[in-house]
């Protein structure tokens, strides 16, 4: 590392990734209400695929209107052995992806994202061994970090006591491996993440070759499961009437998963993914208020649902709180100087994207390949869109319409502060 | 080290590429039980 970054600049980064974490979690939980729209009678596979090419578009256009496809290319050139990680991860995601969606089914939304939520612990686990974080962190602050992880998984253990009572849809069994399965996946995902971004990597380029991994591994399930590409296309056709919901989840994934992606670069995966995964207590206002789906139900489940969320919401204060020493930086940096040495990174490259700071003085700037992207993306939603059918069930627009506004500005917001602090890279 | 290529350095060389490669792998056979 040939510079030093200063403590200023620092605490700067934290208070952005922290903020990232949070924005994350809105629209993370935001992404999964759409595919609420679509639990009639369509494969579960044919969800996850429309959600993952809704996440490909998207992964590929908001790039191209953020920071242009040229600056892209110019990023992975400096640490081309990260295209192999980032294909990894996707692969891990859309099978985390599939199986969030069995889980769902089986169990609800509600109480499989508890479950699901395991998938923090395990990023702990991986940031402490893997990657050097908490390392000569003050004691104050590893309990900060470990303690909130583990209340919120206490807070996940008291939701998931109360799916066992609500078994009404399907498996609860399967539905309970499904969505520990999905947390194991996803948990590990974060380990190509912070590979990439202990090394600097801007998380649009690692998420645009990401997507390759989990758009070919999804569509191989679907295909594989469904016999066959002819009959795979078949399904998609029949089923066109509801394309559109999955697709726009899958866009709403990539605005949550882009804030991950900064929170997991600028405060590290042990913190970053704890505080994004607070999507569960979004995602339990949407069941509760847009979707009603726990109606009717004992006092005694709505205490645990309640009190475990509460828990969920203290372990996320604790773990914002828990700032980033000089000392843990300084093994952060080893973490990274190791990286450095073993691909043969420009060390300057490094230090200054890890500071959040352009390493490419020329600006590169949008082309038409860019606008053609994003006019593609915009095309494919919109002929999707105009052949949707909103299903018949209970929604309740006024709090449909809340949550979206509060969405929206979580993205304004987080979207301004990542341009003025980084510039988004 | 730095004479190989880096996709040589990224799969066989880095310990850390098995541990997200086997728990893919581990995906790939809970999927086929919840199906």
């Amino acid at each position: 590392m040939t510079s030093a970054m200063d403590g200023a600049r620092q605490r700067k980064l934290h208070r952005l990734g922290i903020f990232c974490g949070f924005a994350a979690a809105l629209w993370l939980a935001g992404a999964e209400a759409p595919t609420k729209l679509v639990t009639v009678a369509v494969s579960p596979l044919i969800i996850s695929f429309m959600m993952v090419a809704g996440a490909f578009i998207s992964r590929w256009s908001l790039p191209a209107l953020i920071r242009s496809t040229a600056d892209t290319f110019a990023d992975v050139k400096h640490v081309p052995h990260l295209v192999i990680w980032g294909v990894m991860a996707g692969c891990l995601w859309a099978i985390g992806n599939t199986l969030t969606i069995f889980a769902v089914r089986d169990i609800g939304l509600s109480l499989a994202f508890p479950l699901w939520n395991s998938n923090s612990l395990i990023g702990i686990l991986w940031g402490t061994l893997l990657f050097k974080e908490l390392h000569r962190a003050a004691w104050l602050r590893k309990i900060g970090v470990i303690g909130g992880g583990a209340i919120i998984f206490v807070g996940a253990i008291l939701l998931s006591a109360a799916s066992t009572t609500q078994a009404g849809h399907g498996n609860p069994l399967r539905g309970i491996t499904a969505a520990l399965g999905a947390g194991l996946m996803l948990g590990s995902m974060y380990i190509p993440y912070r590979k990439a971004y202990i090394t600097g990597m801007n998380p649009l380029t690692f998420l645009t070759f990401f997507t390759f991994g989990e758009i070919v591994t999804v569509t191989a399930l679907g295909v594989a499961s469904l016999g066959g590409v002819g009959a795979f296309w078949r399904e998609l056709v029949a089923d066109r009437a509801i394309l559109f919901w999955p697709m726009l989840g899958g866009f709403m994934w990539v605005v949550g998963d882009l804030f991950q992606n900064y929170a997991a670069k600028y405060v590290g995966i042990s913190r970053g993914i704890p505080l994004s995964n607070t999507n569960q207590l979004w995602g339990l206002l949407w069941a509760i208020l847009v979707f009603h789906e726990l109606r009717g139900l004992s006092a005694n489940i709505y205490a645990e649902v309640i009190g475990g969320s509460i828990l969920m919401a203290l372990g996320a204060v604790a773990i914002a709180f828990s700032f980033t020493s000089e000392s843990e930086y300084g093994s952060w940096k080893e973490a990274a100087q190791r990286e450095t040495k073993l691909y043969g990174i420009n060390p300057e490259y490094v230090a200054t994207r890890m500071e959040g700071r352009d390493y490419d003085s020329k600006v590169t700037r949008r082309t038409w390949v860019d606008w053609l992207l994003i006019a593609a993306a915009v095309t494919i939603f919109a002929v999707l869109g105009g052949m949707a059918r909103i299903p018949h069930m209970e929604i309740q627009m006024g709090w449909l319409l809340a949550l979206s506004l509060a969405m929206i500005a979580a993205l304004v917001a987080a979207g301004l502060a990542l341009w003025r602090v980084t510039k988004f890279t | 080290m730095s004479d190989r290529p880096f996709w040589w350095r990224a799969v066989l060389v880095d310990v850390q590429f098995w541990v997200p490669f086997t728990v893919l792998f581990l995906g790939f056979v809970i999927l086929r039980f919840v199906q």
